[in-house]
């Protein structure tokens, strides 16, 4: 399940889209802090170049640079390793990782030493905000998931290569056993923690099992770690020790799972499977993240909450170490743009009021815009169709047709977001391009609503559409949504904002009406986004649809085992969704626009929305 | 909120007060001041002008309120849009129109129960009744008065809101009233509570004071030993004697109370949308933590500088008026 | 007078409990449960029951609530809900530190801006200049700092490039110029009236008409006596209007980026951090409380003809 609440600027710290983001111009709403995003679920296999690619530049391109996916590509990768995954599942391959260096470390072998002086050094600077943890146990937000990749890490990570999404990061190599239940895992030799102490098989059993034991509190542990044998023994408070586990010596671990699930080393990218030192944690309490031991490229120097937040390099990194000296969270706010202009930060997003200033051509600043590639995500409205007047199909696709969607991304989002018609995003698996969504037609939306039961003013209950967050005002494309179903329908709505935190308890007990929302997916599988969210007995069918054809065709594309007619299957099944207009779909990812310093090389935000800060340097300024 | 300053410099001594006759010709008296005057006039010009158009907003604003037009947003003044457009292509014109009006109501509500209703009741009965009354309402006005007031207003209305809102809900479902929510009421009920604790101390302890200070003069006790009645007495003799200090309060609190409204609908806790007011809009346009601020007065003056505009002319007038009817009616305060 | 003081002095204590509770109390009123919001969205009921427990959020409101003042007598205000393991204290110490820098800082800039003009205004009664003074101060007080803060520093850091745009590093560095100037110009309306009505006082009496006639130099009527009698009274209002300025730099604090209280403030009030938010406001009110006592004092001090309510 991955509700998102992050959005086309995605990736770039949560305070500056706090910033920008309540200034209503986003699709989904930015909360001010993030009390709890669930985060993308490893299993989500990343299928897009992210390198970062400049409109118009007058910056030599990193040695790193990788030309940005098409959606084609990005199309194609997805379906390349969905094959891949379900072939391997059937023929129980053993898998032996390649031990092909990173992108980075590519990146590092392919500079001489002279260069790579050069480019050490310096202080990165960015606007950010207090991350809920530092504790990979406990990491769920985006905000504290781009802090703790930095400062810790496990046995494989992502990348930015969509033809080796995952590699490994501190383990060398592992095998599956022949039944693909039986990891065996190799450690690089000689690694070490960043205060220098030795990182063994036992550091892993150790953290695995503390990150499930009841009184660490993970959240999410089940999801990532409860395929190990006796995990959820340890988590429900049966155990404390998992014999899934066993440590064969220093360098070499054997993990068993409990059924062959080829996306298991996936899910050990994220967090809460990282390694921590133990002595750390037993030894600091409860705050023991205030001084954190890591593995990862940059090590915590400094944290003021509220203040300011200093990375340093970790030079104790089992790779080559991060090129930047220091990198500076500012933690206090102010007025981004002109913290960017002022040279006092490196990054930011663009507020709507400049947008216009900072593209144009003529400006200077606008050879430091960034595009930001977009992320699979569907942003919709939902209606509870249990609830009036969205119990009648013919009021839900009124409103649907009353909704000019290109309208609003042309004139309100500055063609940031791309106009939806289905739950399923353009490039993702089972994207249905000959979908016949609900387009804007205002005369049909008026026979619609003529030939519902609510035809009549009068009849219409009050509608109360909810969206998440604490800024005051809705996101300004919904203003725009409610005044098109005014106008066109008179249809008058009534905004109300809940805290994040209520609003998916209120969601959860089928208690609002209307609400706006974003689905991101699991993994590249349209069961994500069509059976999970529309199948009747789903336990997070949000808007209570039920519809027996849909369910039968669902049930059938379950045990379906040929890929082409399952996502035939599930198109169909979305066909119907979308006739029934339980939702109006509104975006389907929205690309962002950043600024970035001249002077940064390698600054570039993930698919996931994070970025990878060991690969940026800055130019030095030439002195002479 | 904390531009209030003046208010207490403002605040005669009782002992400073004349006794003012309780007919009309106080007000003649007060107009005959003020016309010599040049700048309190220009200042009750200003102000009239800002309140009819806020009145009258409906007949005033060229267009609807919550109108977008997407063809046309973020567009500069021109003879369409007096005052440009915004991000959804609203007329500006129209939602400071509109915001003035949302001001208006939102003072007069706060100003008449605080100020004038809570604070001539309360005040009035401490001043002549002493004892436990007095007590009680000083000791409950010097807690609300020692929390610092921007915490008050925004915990006061974060947290009062929903219940308010289920009230409305409430009353549009069980009688005949409907768009209570809509209508915005709902936001001038939690405002008005919110700025309530703020405006209604100051005002008591000026009437106490000055009731205080009356109640034992000879008139009064004159009327006392004839037998007059308590409310009798606090009618026709106190009310017209501490009426004057309160029109002063009053017009120095009328520019602190639009302020107030501006600072917590920045924030978002104050007026909702889709209604304007001055505060949603500054807030709109300065991304709720002025973070967009510079931005904005940078790319789109008119979006920032319209509602900020109307907000310093309307504390800058009433506060010059409040001083010259503080000259005028208490002629030995300085 | 002595029973005076102690009177007050023990009422203010009383005074800061119901304030408390007053406050406390909001949060009650407030829809949401702060352990759901603590535990995070995925969590179990039991860990909720968990928090719930630990922070004593099922026991009666009152216990809830006299524990909670009971602690804070030992210097204990509990633990942030949004910041786990933090204590309040801790967390707010620095920030409050912050806040108050700039609040000193804003005030010198209101006070050496202010006093002068009014000594000025008031040396220039009936002449044009004052009432010109006086209605430009009061339109620049009059300005909203929505507007004054994005100017300044477009104008300041943009565009001229002088100063830094946003940070705080200290009372006395680039960082606390502009923010010090927006807080304190406007305030300086408000104390150069005080000064000018005093100066006015002191024109009027007597001792300075003797001191002509002894033939002192005109401007030397101006310094000695004027200015220094004229200030005399001010003084009592010095501390009152310091705590007064506690909430004043709300805005500034969040445009010019500068970590003081108000962002923590603001985010306890939308994420229902009561315990930062209940110590918050039984700091502002007990400085407010401790001011208004000493400005009392001082002021009958100063001035034996007020008679106090004793």
């Amino acid at each position: 399940m991955r509700y998102v609440r992050r959005l086309m600027i995605a990736g770039l710290v949560v305070a500056v889209m706090f910033a920008i983001g309540c200034s209503a111009d986003e699709p989904t709403p930015v909360p001010p802090t993030a009390t709890s995003v669930p985060e993308p679920t490893a299993t989500q296999v990343p299928t897009m170049a992210p390198e970062v690619q400049r409109t118009s530049s007058g910056v030599a391109p990193t040695a790193t640079a990788i030309a940005a996916a098409t959606s084609t590509a990005v199309a194609e990768a997805t379906a390349t390793a969905v094959a891949e995954a379900t072939a391997s599942a059937g023929q129980q391959a053993t898998v032996v990782a390649e031990e092909t260096a990173t992108a980075a470390s590519q990146a590092a072998e392919d500079v001489d030493d002279r260069e790579f002086d050069a480019r050490r050094g310096g202080v990165f600077r960015l606007l950010g905000s207090d991350p809920v943890t530092f504790d990979p146990a406990l990491t769920t937000d985006s905000t504290s998931y781009d802090i703790t990749l930095q400062l810790f890490s496990g046995l494989t990570r992502l990348t930015d290569d969509p033809n080796n999404p995952i590699v490994t990061d501190l383990a060398e190599s592992f095998t599956v056993s022949a039944d693909g239940t039986v990891y065996r895992f190799v450690l690089r030799e000689g690694l070490v923690f960043s205060d220098g102490s030795p990182l063994t098989a036992f550091d892993f059993k150790w953290s695995w099992e503390r990150a499930a034991l009841p009184e660490t509190g993970s959240p999410i542990v089940k999801e990532f770690l409860g395929d190990i044998v006796g995990i959820n023994d340890i988590v429900d408070g049966n155990a404390t020790s998992a014999e899934g586990i066993t440590v064969i010596d220093d360098l070499t671990l054997e993990v068993e799972i409990d059924s062959p699930k080829p996306y298991f080393i996936a899910k050990l990218t994220y967090p809460v499977t990282f390694v921590v030192n133990r002595d750390n944690v037993e030894s600091g309490g409860e705050t023991w993240t205030d001084a954190p031991i890591g593995s990862g490229p940059f090590v915590l120097k400094s944290y003021e909450i509220g203040v300011s937040m200093i990375l340093a390099r970790n030079d104790k990194y089992w790779d080559t170490p991060a090129f930047l000296d220091e990198v500076h969270f500012i933690l206090a706010g102010g007025s981004a743009m002109a913290m960017y202009e002022n040279d006092e930060i490196h990054v930011t997003g663009i507020p709507a009021a400049s947008y216009e200033r900072v593209t144009d051509p003529n400006e200077e600043i606008s050879q430091e815009v960034v595009d930001v590639p977009a992320e699979f995500v569907t942003y919709y409205i939902g209606f509870n169709v249990e609830q009036a007047p969205f119990d009648d199909v013919h009021f839900r696709r009124a409103l649907n047709y009353a909704v000019d969607k290109e309208l609003i991304a042309e004139a309100v989002l500055n063609n940031r977001a791309k106009p939806a018609y289905g739950p399923i995003p353009p490039g993702f698996v089972g994207f249905n391009p000959d979908l016949e969504g609900l387009r804007f037609d205002a005369d049909k939306a008026q026979e619609e609503l003529a030939m519902s039961k609510y035809a009549d003013p009068e009849s219409l209950p009050r509608i109360v559409f909810t969206t998440p967050g604490t800024g005051g005002s809705p996101p300004t494309y919904l203003l725009a949504v409610a005044d098109m179903w005014a106008r066109t329908l008179g249809v008058e709505v009534e905004f109300q904002e809940v805290e994040w935190a209520t609003f998916l308890q209120e969601i959860d007990n089928y208690r609002l009406q209307v609400f706006s929302l974003a689905w991101s997916p699991d993994y590249p599988d349209p069961h994500t986004f069509v059976d999970v969210l529309f199948r009747s007995d789903s336990s997070i069918n949000q808007t209570q649809y039920s519809n027996a054809e849909v369910d039968a065709l669902l049930d059938e594309a379950t045990t379906e085992p040929d890929p082409a007619r399952r996502v035939q299957l599930y198109q169909q099944a979305e066909q119907i969704i979308v006739n029934d207009a339980v939702w109006v779909p509104m975006w389907w990812g929205t690309e962002g626009k950043i600024l970035v310093n001249r002077r940064v090389n390698g600054f570039r935000i993930s698919p996931l929305g994070s970025y990878y800060l060991k690969d940026v340097w800055i130019e030095k300024e030439i002195d002479f | 909120m904390n531009q209030t300053g003046t208010t207490a410099s403002a605040h005669p001594e009782p002992s400073q007060l004349l006794e003012v006759d309780a007919s009309d010709s106080f007000v003649r008296h007060a107009w005959t001041e003020l016309r010599k005057r040049k700048l309190a006039l220009i200042a009750v010009c200003v102000l009239l002008f800002l309140y009819t158009i806020g009145i009258f907003a409906p007949v005033v604003a060229t267009h609807d309120y919550s109108e977008t037009n997407l063809a046309k947003t973020q567009a500069g003044p021109d003879a369409e849009n007096w005052l440009g457009t915004d991000r959804l292509g609203r007329d500006i014109f129209t939602r400071v129109v509109w915001g003035i009006q949302t001001t208006i109501i939102l003072t007069v509500i706060t100003i008449l129960t605080a100020s004038v209703f809570l604070g001539l009741a309360l005040g009035m009965a401490a001043g002549y009744l002493r004892g436990i009354a007095d007590i009680i309402t000083m000791r409950t006005g010097e807690v609300v008065a020692v929390v610092p007031d921007f915490l008050l207003v925004l915990i006061i209305a974060a947290t009062v809101r929903p219940r308010i809102k289920e009230f409305g809900y409430w009353v549009e479902d069980n009688t005949f009233i409907s768009g209570v929510n809509s209508s915005g009421a709902v936001d001038y009920i939690v405002l008005g509570l919110a700025f309530l604790p703020l405006s209604w101390f100051g005002a008591m302890r000026l009437i106490r004071g000055q009731t205080l200070a009356i109640r034992d003069a000879p008139y009064v006790d004159a009327a006392r030993s004839m037998g007059v009645g308590t409310p009798t007495i606090l009618l026709r003799h106190i009310l017209p004697n501490v009426i004057t200090p309160l029109i002063v309060s009053v017009s120095f609190g009328m520019g602190a109370v639009a302020l107030g409204e501006v600072v917590a609908s920045f924030f978002g806790i104050g007026v909702q949308p889709p209604r304007p007011s001055l505060g949603v809009m500054i807030g709109d346009v300065t991304a709720r933590t002025g973070s967009a601020a510079v931005e904005t007065l940078r790319s789109h003056p008119e979006q920032l500088l319209s509602p900020i505009v109307v907000v310093w002319l309307m504390i800058f007038c009433w506060n010059i008026l409040g001083d010259a009817l503080n000259d005028i009616l208490n002629p030995r305060a300085r | 007078m002595l029973i005076y003081i102690s009177r007050r002095l023990l009422w203010t204590p009383v005074l800061l409990f119901v304030a408390g509770l007053f406050i406390f109390s909001l949060g009650s009123v407030a829809p949401g449960d702060p352990a759901e919001l603590m535990a995070g969205q995925r969590a179990d009921p039991e860990a909720i029951a968990r928090i719930r427990d630990r922070l004593g959020l099922d026991d009666p409101f009152l216990v809830q609530y006299t524990r909670y003042a009971a602690n804070a007598l030992k210097g204990d205000f509990g633990e942030s809900y949004r910041y786990r393991g933090r204590d309040v204290i801790e967390l707010l110490g620095p920030k409050l530190l912050v806040s108050l820098e700039l609040n000193i800082v804003s005030y010198v800039v209101t006070l050496l801006i202010g006093l002068p003009l009014g000594f000025w205004a008031a040396m220039r009664q009936g002449t044009w200049k004052d009432p010109a003074m006086t209605t430009f101060m009061l339109l620049v007080y009059a300005l909203p700092v929505f507007f004054t803060a994005p100017f300044l520093i477009l104008v300041f850091a943009l565009w001229l490039d002088w100063i830094p745009v946003s940070g705080w590093s200290g009372m006395f560095s680039t960082h606390a110029i502009l923010p010090a100037f927006t807080i304190g110009v406007p305030g300086a309306f408000v104390f150069m009236r005080y000064m000018r009505a005093s100066t006015l006082d002191v024109l009027g009496q007597e001792y300075v008409r003797t001191a002509h006639g002894k033939g002192m130099g005109h401007m030397t009527v101006n310094r000695r006596h004027i200015a220094r009698n004229a200030l005399l009274p001010i003084v009592t209002i010095l501390g009152f209007s310091l705590a007064g300025l506690f909430g004043g730099s709300l805005i500034v604090e969040l445009i010019y980026g500068i970590p003081g209280v108000s962002r923590l403030a603001l985010e306890a009030v939308f994420q229902r951090d009561y315990p930062v938010l209940t110590t918050l406001t039984l700091l502002g009110a007990t400085m407010l409380a401790i001011a208004n006592l000493v400005a009392d004092i001082m002021y009958s001090l100063i001035d034996p003809r007020i008679r106090l309510r004793a």
